[in-house]
Order: structure tokens, then C-alpha cells, then sequence
């Protein structure tokens, strides 16, 4: 690695521990005794490792410049889907993890290829598909809400959490930087058309990169499931709050990617946004305000995290 | 060196392709043969098919119908990788690196597979190899495991041409590269072809600068309107034949101006005082004059080609002042379009053209205000006569003007560009590389448009890093160099390049 991208990578984690540092301090002034305890701190990010394996999976299709609107709904599905296969037909664990995570990349597989085929905006595919997905979430759960039981909540807890988020995220480093989708990622992200000329087969790793987003969200559907022990089947796109906190990290990865650490800005940036949330929480605020302020607050750390060359276009 | 005999076998067939696109003929029934051990000029005006023809060639466009026959095997590229597998590969006009990439990840795109192994890439080695490559080719100053945004332009055209012949491939198609080129990358990109002409291998040299051809080529195909014209030795004709050959006509009457020692009016349009832009201008002053051509020339990265975005109020963090003879300070775009300032840009694609829009949509863009009724209402049939017009004018080779701009050639796009500004009825115009990528024709046309606006009043700054365009249109050249200005020059018959190249180096 030169010196340059050192510098460049150092910078990144720098702002990144600033950020962390400042959002920590402001809570912990404002209320000194019921936030911010290393102990709390622990739990926050406990909490944050869930949204972060969602939004290393999101990065792939983000970074080649698509959008997935069913994030939400892929949770709910795999995390009702896994819960299914662990709990009524008897798997355990095994059932849980494969169950949640073939869910995922089937749910990616199917956004991948009706964006592909039907050639229309992925924004608008995946709204589509993901008032499609609510609808077999709640079919399959029945209307019922679908908790897991107690002996397979290994993953809602430390160590389990911990060391699930750590493959998933060792998975996604890999991919990303070792293999020929992380590659092609950013080729087709960058310009569609030499890449197609490169004989990248777009169309190919665009469904590829809608799975393993796919995937990802399923391994995040096991862990929230798993936190929260039980998941409802919501429909008329009330999943879409949960699109929230996973795509912001995303952002947070588009971000950093000039300093080379997208993934590790993923991570600490999703830390960022549940030391906020739970500052909020803290301090007792009126949901809206706590809405309001976080909105901005996130506004504002991408702004000024995001330095963007003059005269560089964005969209 | 190669040996005559190699020079005579036959290396690629063409034969009777064609391509359309729309009801457009791009290329009409063309056959030749182009062999071994050669530099092969394809030459013609904009739109006559070379382009087309190459990318064919080399899988970026599909065939209609006809073969290519490559050392007596037919082959049919489904893309750039797929020719560059068969022993072809090309070093396109525009910018054909990735963003988001490093050079090394460039340099192999497409082809990572031997890095790979059970589906993880070895980073390193791809590092190691590029690096290893970049040095073989005297490029040590670009590093492999750099971000490619990381470098400029012509930085970037030098890890195309590494990307483009690091594996010996059979035939290599330089299409219009050269004129994005400075002298120094062009002197690299020249070493580049004898290598390659020296194993054996064949170049497929597209270029609208006639002298290079002559020079670096042996042989020489024209194309006029798609249509196969002739093929020629290089020895045995001169410019003028080729460009009898290519328009179809002699091309008769004054391709620069004549006029020497008319005096220039001593009114000044436009005063540039301190004007500096960091890292890329330093303190420059100049005045600019009514009727007056003023050229700016350097080397690629003097800092002339910021010095039309300067005046036009497009770069960033400039300072001094851009003055015109009113009063008026031009500080942004809006203000220099508004006090009828035009430009050009030398970026052609990413910063003149709308290139997913029409031509009628490109050529009324700065003009609708005045298109617009006292409604504010735009009539289509106002924007299509407006755009017919102006379009017509430039003889762009289209359709219609609901045609995109990307069909369009390179040459045909700059047309539209100039249309653009003719509309616009603009007094000042700057024009940064205005003939890059232009055919003789057009050449001519240009240089006469620039010679009647400049008789009606009309100001120009022509930035170029082509010295004979300089020294045949200018009335003035101020010679840039890094940043500053580092001399002037007034027109005189007795001028020649090497006056202003002792000022450039």
C-alpha cells in the first residue's frame, strides 16, 4: 500500500473516531448519568453490528449506482422464513441461518432479475416487489406474530452477535476487494457502458450484486430476530421503516470510499447513528424531535463527511 | 526492424462489411486488406465510417453483414475482451479508463482471471505485474496500485495505451488518440507503434492530421461516406492528394488566413488582470480586442486549457479580475452567457454535448430565452427551425435534428457544438481545441467561420496545442507555460513552430 492511500485511510478513520467522539460527548453533557457508560457504549454497538451486516450487503448494489427499496421487507420475510424453519419444521439453528439467508438471496435474486428484465428504474421494481414480499411474509406467518423460542436466541446475545457480524463482514471484505465482483462493482458503477465493452456481463452482476445484498439482509434478518425474539408479518409498505438505518450506513460507505475503508465506515457509522438514537432515548425526547434532530444530524455528518471536489457532479 | 516480405501478407480481411444505424449508412460494402508488420492509416472526413468500422472491428459495435478475416480465420468479436482474446485491441478517442479503479485493476479489466484462484484475486501479484508493465513502457511516474482519478487525461491515455498492447496483440487500433495527446505523449504513444510495428505486428492508425499520417503511416485506405475509396501507399502521395481522395474534390481556396499586417482594433472586449486559479494559473494578465483571434498555446498541462474556463467564469476558486470593456465582472457562467461570452470546451463528451439529448436540444440550450414567447412558451416548430438552421449551417451529417447526440462522430458533435454558439450570435468565443478530432473539411470551415466572424467584429481566444492552426488563424499567440504566461508572439508570415516551441519548453 503508498504512503497516499495510508494518509488517505488514516484521514477516514480519523474523522470517523471524531464523529464518534462528538456525537458521545454531546449525550453525555446533555445527560451525564444515564448515557454513554463504556458498558452502554458496548450495548450500542451490540445493537449496531445488526443494521451494519444489512449495509455491506446494500453497499454492492448501491455502489453500482441501484437502489433497493425492499430491504425492509426482505428482513421481515427472511427473518419470519428462518423462524418458520427453525421453530415449526424442527431445524434449530441450521434452519434459522439457512433458512433466513436462501430467503434473502432468493428475495435479491428476484429484484435482480425483474430490474434486469423488465428494464425499469430499480427503485421502482423493488417498491413493486416489496409490497409483494409483505404480502408472503404475512401469508406465511399466517397473521400471527413468530417469536423464537428462547434456545435458539444464541445470536441475539455476545458472543453469538458478535461473531456472526464479524463473518458476514469478513465475507463482504473479501468480495469486495478480493474477488471479481468487488471489481466489477465499482467498473459498472463507474461507467456502464466501457464496462460492457470490457466484457463484464452487467446484467450478470447486477442480479449477483441485488443477492448478495439479498443475503446479507437475510444474516441481518437472523440477528434482528434473534435481538428482538419475534417478528410481525406488517403489510402496506410499513416494513419500509426498516429500509432506514441499514441504507444510511450505506451512505456512510459511499462517503468513506474515497479513503478506501467503505466497509469499516459502514460499521462505525451505523455505531454513529445508534449513539445517537439511544442519546435521544436518554435524554427522553418526543419521538418527533428525536426524528427531526436525527435527520439532520445525519444530514449534516454526510455533508460534511462527503468532500466533494469542486465542480463534481452530484445526483 | 520488419522485413518487406512480412509487410506483404495479408493480416485482416475486410470484407464487404456494412453497418447501419437507424436509416443511416455508416459504412456501406467496404473491402480492403491491411497486413502484417504495418502501420495502416484509415483516413476520411467526420462520419465517413472509420470509427465505425474499427469498432466493429474490435466487438464495440455489432456487424450488419460482412467478415473480418484475421490471419485466414474469420472472426467475430462479441466485445473489446472478445477481440482482445482474438489479437485485437483498440486505444479509443475518449477517456477509456474506470473511475473507482486502480491503474492495475484497469490495466487487466476483463481479463483478472489468472489472478484468480478458487474466486479470490491476488491483488499483489496484479500489482507486481502492472507495475513491472508501466515500467517496461518507461511510465515509472504512474503506479499501479494508485486510484486512475488519481491522474490526469493524458496520464490516463498512457495506462490505455499500457492496457491496449501489453500483450502483443496482433493488430492495435489507435483511433483519434493523438490529438488528445501533447507533443510528449505523442512522442510516447509513437515509440509505442514502432514497437509493435517492429514485431510483426499491425496498426490500424486513425487520424484527421494529415502530415502524421504521411509520416508515421506505410499505407493508407480512405473512406468517404461510408463508402471504401482507395488504398494508397504512403510514399507515393502527398496532402494535397489525400485530401482530394478523402472530400472527394480538390479542396480549393484558403485553408488558414492570408491577411498579414492588418492592424487589430485597439478597442478592448475583454481584460483579464491577475487572473489565477491555484495550481493551475498564476497571475496572468491580457486584453483581448474587437475582431481580434488570440491564441493561447503550451504544453498539454501549461495551464491553457483553464484559461478559457477562467474567462468564462468556470473555474473554481479564481481570482483577479475578468473585465468587460462596460464594466461588467465575469465571475460565473451565467453572467459571461448573459454578456454574450460562448465556449467551448477541449472535453468534448463530459463537458460541451448533452450527449443523451438531440441535436435540437443542444443546439436551443442557451438560446431559449430568446426562443420563448412573452409566455415564456417554447414552440417545438420555433426550436426545430432554429436548430435546422444552425445545424445546416455547420453541415452536421444527420438524421434529422431529433437525432442524439451520441450517434453523432466526434466531428459531428463539435459541429453541434459550434451551431450552439452561431445561434447564440455570441461576441466573444472561446474555443478550447476547436478542430480535435476534425476532419480537413470541416477543418476548412471552421478556420473560414472563425475568419467571418472575426471580419464582423467578433472576438475569439482559440486555445489549441496544434502550433500551425496557431500560428495560421491567431493574430496574437501568448505561450503558456506552467501557469504563467511565458511569452506573446504577433502574426507574421515568417513565423514557424520552432519560435513558439523554444517559448513552450
Amino acid at each position: 500500500m503508498d504512503q497516499r492511500k495510508i494518509e488517505g485511510s488514516l484521514r477516514g478513520y480519523l474523522i470517523l473516531l471524531l464523529l464518534v467522539v462528538l456525537s458521545w460527548g454531546i449525550f453525555k453533557i446533555l445527560t451525564p448519568h444515564n448515557f454513554g457508560s463504556f458498558n452502554n457504549m458496548l450495548s450500542y454497538f451490540q445493537a449496531s453490528l445488526i443494521a451494519s451486516v444489512g449495509a455491506v450487503g446494500f453497499y454492492f448494489v448501491m455502489v453500482m449506482g441501484m437502489f433497493d427499496f425492499s430491504i425492509g421487507a426482505n428482513i421481515m420475510l427472511s427473518a419470519i422464513v428462518g423462524c418458520v424453519f427453525a421453530t415449526k419444521l424442527g431445524l434449530g439453528y441450521a434452519g434459522l441461518i439457512i433458512g433466513a439467508l436462501l430467503c434473502g438471496c432468493l428475495v435479491g435474486l428476484f429484484n435482480g432479475s425483474f430490474y434486469v428484465k423488465l428494464h425499469i428504474p430499480s427503485m421502482i421494481v423493488t417498491t413493486g416487489l416489496a409490497l409483494i414480499y409483505e404480502a408472503v411474509a404475512n401469508y406465511i406467518a399466517g397473521g400471527v406474530e413468530q417469536t423464537l423460542s428462547a434456545d435458539l436466541r444464541m445470536f441475539g446475545q455476545m458472543p453469538g452477535d458478535i461473531i456472526l457480524a464479524l463473518v458476514a463482514f469478513i465475507v463482504a471484505y473479501v468480495f469486495l476487494n478480493y474477488t471479481k465482483i468487488g471489481t466489477y462493482t465499482y467498473a459498472i458503477g463507474s461507467n456502464e457502458f466501457v464496462a460492457k465493452n470490457m466484457g463484464i456481463n452487467v446484467n450478470k452482476y447486477k442480479v449477483l450484486a441485488f443477492i448478495l445484498s439479498g443475503g446479507f439482509l437475510g444474516i441481518m434478518a437472523v440477528l434482528t430476530i434473534s435481538y428482538g425474539s419475534s417478528m410481525v408479518a406488517v403489510t402496506g409498505m410499513a416494513s419500509m421503516s426498516r429500509n432506514f438505518i441499514p441504507t444510511m450506513g450505506c451512505f456512510f460507505g459511499v462517503a468513506f470510499k474515497k479513503y478506501g475503508i467503505p466497509l469499516q465506515a459502514i460499521i462505525i457509522g451505523e455505531f454513529i447513528i445508534n449513539i445517537i438514537f439511544f442519546g435521544f432515548i436518554a435524554l427522553g425526547a418526543p419521538t418527533a424531535i428525536q426524528d427531526v434532530i436525527t435527520g439532520f444530524a445525519l444530514l449534516i455528518i454526510i455533508t460534511v463527511t462527503t468532500k466533494i471536489n469542486k465542480g463534481e457532479i452530484v445526483k | 526492424m520488419i522485413q518487406e516480405g512480412t509487410m506483404s501478407e495479408v493480416r485482416l480481411e475486410v470484407k464487404n462489411l456494412c453497418k447501419s444505424f437507424g436509416i443511416t449508412k455508416a459504412v456501406k460494402n467496404v473491402s480492403f486488406n491491411i497486413n502484417k508488420g504495418e502501420v495502416h492509416a484509415l483516413i476520411g472526413e467526420n462520419g465517413s465510417g472509420k470509427s465505425t468500422l474499427t469498432n466493429m472491428l474490435t466487438g464495440i459495435y455489432s456487424i450488419d453483414s460482412g467478415i473480418f478475416v484475421l490471419d485466414g480465420e474469420e472472426i467475430h468479436p462479441k466485445n473489446q475482451v472478445d477481440a482482445n482474446n482474438h489479437g485485437v485491441s483498440i486505444i479509443v478517442q475518449e477517456l477509456g479508463t474506470l473511475s473507482g479503479l486502480t491503474v492495475a485493476e484497469n490495466i487487466f479489466l476483463g481479463h483478472e482471471e489468472r489472478f484468480v484462484k478458487c474466486g479470490i484475486k491476488n491483488t499483489k501479484q496484479m500489482i507486481k505485474e502492472a507495475n513491472e508493465l508501466l515500467h517496461s513502457y518507461g511510465f515509472d511516474r504512474i503506479k499501479a496500485q494508485r486510484m486512475i482519478d488519481d491522474y490526469n487525461f493524458e496520464d490516463r491515455k498512457l495506462v490505455e495505451i499500457v492496457k491496449a498492447t501489453y500483450f502483443d496483440p496482433k493488430i492495435v487500433v489507435i483511433d483519434e488518440t493523438t490529438t488528445a495527446l501533447s507533443q510528449e505523449g505523442r512522442n510516447e504513444l509513437y515509440k509505442v507503434m514502432d514497437k509493435i510495428r517492429e514485431k510483426g505486428n499491425t496498426i490500424i492508425f486513425i487520424s484527421h492530421d494529415l502530415q502524421e499520417i504521411l509520416d508515421r503511416s506505410d499505407t493508407i485506405t480512405i473512406l468517404r461516406d461510408g463508402v471504401y475509396i482507395d488504398t494508397v501507399k504512403s510514399k507515393d502521395v502527398s496532402e494535397e492528394d489525400l485530401k482530394r481522395l478523402m472530400v472527394g474534390r480538390e479542396v480549393t481556396g484558403d485553408y488558414y488566413r492570408s491577411d498579414y499586417g492588418s492592424k487589430v482594433s485597439d478597442e478592448v472586449v475583454l481584460s483579464a488582470k491577475d487572473v489565477s486559479v491555484p495550481g493551475l494559473l498564476n497571475k496572468l494578465d491580457f486584453e483581448l480586442h474587437k475582431g481580434e483571434i488570440l491564441g493561447f498555446g503550451g504544453l498539454s498541462e501549461s495551464g491553457m486549457h483553464e484559461v478559457g474556463k477562467a474567462i468564462f467564469g468556470a473555474s473554481y476558486d479564481r481570482t483577479g479580475s475578468v473585465k468587460l470593456s462596460d464594466g461588467t465582472e465575469i465571475n460565473d457562467i451565467p453572467t459571461a452567457i448573459q454578456h454574450s461570452i460562448a465556449y467551448t470546451s477541449k472535453d468534448r463528451d463530459n463537458e460541451s454535448v448533452v450527449l443523451n439529448q438531440s441535436i435540437m436540444d443542444n443546439i436551443c440550450l442557451p438560446s431559449l430565452d430568446e426562443l420563448a414567447d412573452k409566455r415564456h412558451m417554447l414552440s417545438d416548430k420555433k426550436l426545430r427551425d432554429f436548430a435546422d438552421k444552425f445545424a445546416k449551417d455547420m453541415s452536421v451529417k444527420m438524421v434529422n435534428v431529433d437525432q442524439f447526440v451520441s450517434d453523432l462522430s466526434g466531428g459531428n458533435k463539435q459541429k453541434v457544438v459550434l451551431a450552439r454558439w452561431i445561434g447564440k450570435d455570441s461576441d466573444i468565443v472561446v474555443l478550447d481545441s476547436p478542430t480535435r478530432g476534425i476532419d480537413i473539411k470541416v477543418k476548412q470551415d471552421i478556420y473560414q467561420l472563425m475568419d467571418r466572424m472575426r471580419k464582423s467584429g467578433k472576438s475569439i481566444i482559440m486555445i489549441s496545442e496544434e502550433l500551425m492552426e496557431l500560428i495560421g488563424m491567431c493574430d496574437r499567440i501568448i505561450i503558456m507555460k506552467d501557469g504563467m504566461i511565458n511569452g506573446q508572439i504577433e502574426r507574421s508570415e515568417t513565423l514557424d513552430e520552432n519560435n513558439l516551441i523554444t517559448m513552450m519548453v
